[in-house]
């Protein structure tokens, strides 16, 4: 699992490589915490090199949602792979995240 | 070294400490340390010896030089003086008419009384001098029972080396020594000197005059020249004839190069060549009087005579002094390496003792006794410091030791309640089959495989009234103890709404609602409700983000129930799901799992994938129900083959038998 944090003006863009199973979960989970001490309120996951995405690894973009709730910000999803967007399609989170074909779209929708 | 010493078991009896060096640290340090101080020894050694034998050969080369040419000057000084009365006399007959016999024979006389080294003189005219009808002339006087006796050479002296050589030569000639047998039983050479006379103007030779000189006191003087207790001087003439000798029956009788074809020694001949030839010289050879000893031979010419004069220098003799001190010197370097070898053992024993003492103790611990005594070692060296942190060690080991029994302990507990936990999560779960024997509308078959001890995967299945069997698979997100205390609230929650007869929107609504009310860490469960009435083969479920299950139909490919996409229970409180229904047909079957069975995974990291499943399936469709999921089980561990199961492995066949 890699993962690299950029910053375009207020948007902070998570880009996510290999595998978010419950091995590499809580290295995500410390890196998302670490946002959150920031006052930022746009979110975007980069996930067009992740590979795989377990339960637990599901239930890190929970969390990360509900944050971003309680402080009114915005979260979103962009380039998810057919097997992951299947994974957020059948637990119905994708219905709580959005999710956007491409990194251009997911910025368009929370400027 | 010291790894040496540890496999030397035989180094390391406890209490005993046999002098046994062995190939140990004793062993190897005296062993190269006596082989370098060797070494040095004899580099130095060899260097002294070279660098002292050199000086004295030096010191004997100068001193025999100036000894020889000493020599042959005093003999020449003697001879020189003799050489002057023939030369003397050889003026006085050339200027004064002699011609009368007894006066020649007065002079002659008392010449040879006045010189007493000269045996006896003659003078000698050339033939036809004094008369015409006398051919020989030659008056003779010599030394004879202490007085002098006179005559006159009867033989044809013309020819004879004293005679010959100096009338060819016209000049003085001292002609080869010869051996006087008869005369006086010595030695004699002979000096000859032509006298002239003037005829007229013309200058003609007359005769010779010659005088025989004993060496006799030539031989003393030699002899008695002494060098060290066996060193000697020799004499040889022009020819290389041996004048003078240690050894008697040489003289006279061979030259210095019948001794070099005795011996086939070529460097004696080279010595008597450059003798012969008049040069002087300090050589390196063999005794000339046997061969035998090597000595030292310096020569030096007779400038008189040309004869040469040798002296021979013993090397053994002039060497003693230095042989003896080279002696002593080797003999206390071989006591000091003596007594360094004892110094050397003496340190290295006082190393190697505690060590030993340390080896065994080691072996103590390493054989489980950590309360082996570590012996003192009151220094302050290396060795010290070693058994300090031995001491050190064994403390450390044994804290380490008394905390990994604590721990060991610990853990041992928790593992102990874990299994407990497994035991009783296993036992919620309805694990008798066949369930309902006495059903024959259905049938039903589960498995659940923790990853863990504890897992957060759950099925159940119960029925509701006479007609309607409900039936759950679910899974919670994550692994563990914490998936494993939602499972269960979520398995009570679940049997405890659908009991009260709600519909399954209805069950999943108010489970997901109790789920979501306190629920910081954001823990959710997928699951799938199902609710078959067995009379009709009507199926109403319902699915909280969770797989669809397969619909094994006979004579139709395996396919996903179509279902409405809910949200995953307690993450959104208000959620409302959406229910289907299926008519299901006589012995069709519905295959529930969760994602532990897709998403196993091989060595490589790929993942089993539905493709695999539903191809499992639709080759075990028609098969009892346990032999559908011990086949998929199967297949699963086949293809993850050594790779770690990441996820809880649930599986539950549900079979319409009308």
């Amino acid at each position: 699992m890699d993962i690299e944090v950029t910053q375009d003006s207020e948007i902070s863009v998570f880009v996510l490589r290999g595998r978010l199973d419950a091995v590499s979960a809580p290295q995500l989970e410390d890196r998302i915490g670490l946002w959150f001490e920031q006052p930022g309120t746009r979110l975007i996951f980069n996930l067009e090199g992740l590979d795989y995405v377990s339960s637990a690894g599901l239930r890190v973009f929970l969390t990360s949602a509900k944050k971003m709730k309680t402080r009114d910000g915005k979260l979103c999803m962009a380039g998810l792979r057919p097997n992951v967007k299947e994974v957020f399609t059948i637990s119905g989170f994708i219905t709580l995240i959005p999710a956007y074909d491409t990194l251009g779209a997911a910025k368009d929708a929370i400027r | 070294m010291v790894l040496n010493m540890f496999n030397d078991r035989r180094d390391t009896c406890p209490g005993g400490d046999p002098v046994r060096p062995g190939r140990g640290i004793a062993f190897r340090l005296s062993f190269w340390i006596l082989l370098s101080v060797i070494g040095i020894f004899t580099l130095v050694f060899g260097y002294y010896y070279m660098l002292s034998r050199d000086l004295i050969v030096k010191k004997i080369e100068k001193q025999a030089g100036e000894q020889a040419r000493g020599t042959a000057a005093r003999i020449d000084t003697v001879l020189a003086a003799t050489q002057k009365i023939p030369e003397n006399l050889s003026v006085v007959l050339s200027d004064l008419p002699f011609q009368e016999e007894k006066k020649l024979f007065g002079l002659m006389k008392a010449i040879l009384a006045r010189n007493p080294e000269i045996y006896g003189m003659a003078v000698a005219f050339e033939p036809y001098f004094r008369a015409r009808n006398v051919r020989h002339f030659s008056p003779y006087v010599y030394k004879e029972n202490g007085g002098i006796a006179s005559t006159r050479i009867a033989y044809d002296y013309f020819s004879w080396d004293w005679y010959r050589l100096p009338r060819e030569s016209l000049s003085p000639v001292w002609v080869e020594p010869y051996f006087d047998e008869g005369a006086g039983n010595i030695v004699m050479s002979t000096y000859s000197v032509p006298f002239y006379r003037s005829v007229g103007k013309r200058r003609e030779i007359s005769g010779i005059v010659t005088v025989d000189i004993s060496l006799a006191w030539l031989q003393k003087l030699v002899s008695d020249i002494r060098i060290g207790e066996t060193g000697y001087a020799f004499l040889i003439s022009q020819k290389g004839t041996l004048v003078t000798h240690p050894d008697t029956s040489l003289m006279m009788n061979q030259t210095i190069f019948d001794l070099a074809d005795e011996r086939s020694d070529s460097s004696l001949r080279d010595i008597g060549s450059r003798m012969t030839r008049g040069e002087a010289g300090f050589v390196e050879s063999r005794d000339v009087l046997d061969g035998g000893e090597p000595c030292w031979l310096a020569f030096a010419p007779l400038s008189t005579t040309g004869w040469s004069l040798g002296l021979v220098f013993p090397r053994g003799e002039l060497m003693a002094d230095v042989s003896r001190l080279h002696r002593l010197t080797l003999f206390f370097g071989a006591f000091g390496l003596v007594v360094l070898f004892c110094v050397i053992i003496w340190i290295a024993r006082s190393i190697i003792h505690p060590l030993r003492l340390l080896t065994a103790a080691t072996q103590t611990m390493a054989g489980g006794g950590l309360n082996a005594q570590i012996p003192a070692v009151r220094r302050h060296d290396e060795v010290g410091r070693l058994a300090a942190s031995f001491a050190a060690m064994r403390e450390s080991l044994q804290t380490y030791i008394s905390d990994l029994t604590e721990t060991t302990a610990a853990k041992e507990k928790i593992e102990s309640e874990l299994k407990i936990a497994h035991d009783i999560q296993m036992d919620m779960l309805p694990r008798t089959f066949p369930p309902f024997p006495q059903r024959e509308e259905m049938d039903v078959f589960a498995m659940l495989k923790p990853a863990r001890e504890v897992g957060g995967d759950l099925y159940d299945f119960f029925f509701l009234d006479d007609d309607h069997f409900c039936f759950t698979v679910g899974d919670v997100s994550g692994k563990g103890v914490p998936a494993a205390l939602h499972m269960a609230i979520t398995k009570i929650l679940l049997k405890t709404k659908a009991q009260q007869g709600l519909p399954t929107e209805t069950i999943l609504a108010r489970v997901n609602e109790d789920l979501a009310l306190d629920n910081p860490s954001m823990m959710f469960v997928t699951l799938f409700l199902g609710i078959l009435n067995v009379r009709t083969g009507e199926l109403t479920y319902c699915s909280a983000g969770h797989p669809s299950p397969y619909l094994l139909r006979a004579g139709e490919r395996v396919n996903p129930l179509p279902a409405e996409n809910g949200m995953a229970l307690g993450v959104v409180d208000d959620f409302v799901y959406r229910f289907r229904t299926e008519m299901l047909k006589k012995n069709d079957c519905l295959f529930l799992y969760t994602d532990g069975v897709t998403e196993a995974a091989d060595v490589h990291c790929e993942l089993f994938e539905e493709e695999r499943l539903v191809q499992a399936l639709m080759e075990l469709k028609d098969k009892d129900l346990k032999s559908i999921i011990e086949g998929v089980l199967e297949r699963i561990e086949d293809f993850a083959g050594n790779a770690p199961q990441a996820d809880d492995i649930t599986m539950m066949v549900v079979r319409y038998k009308g």
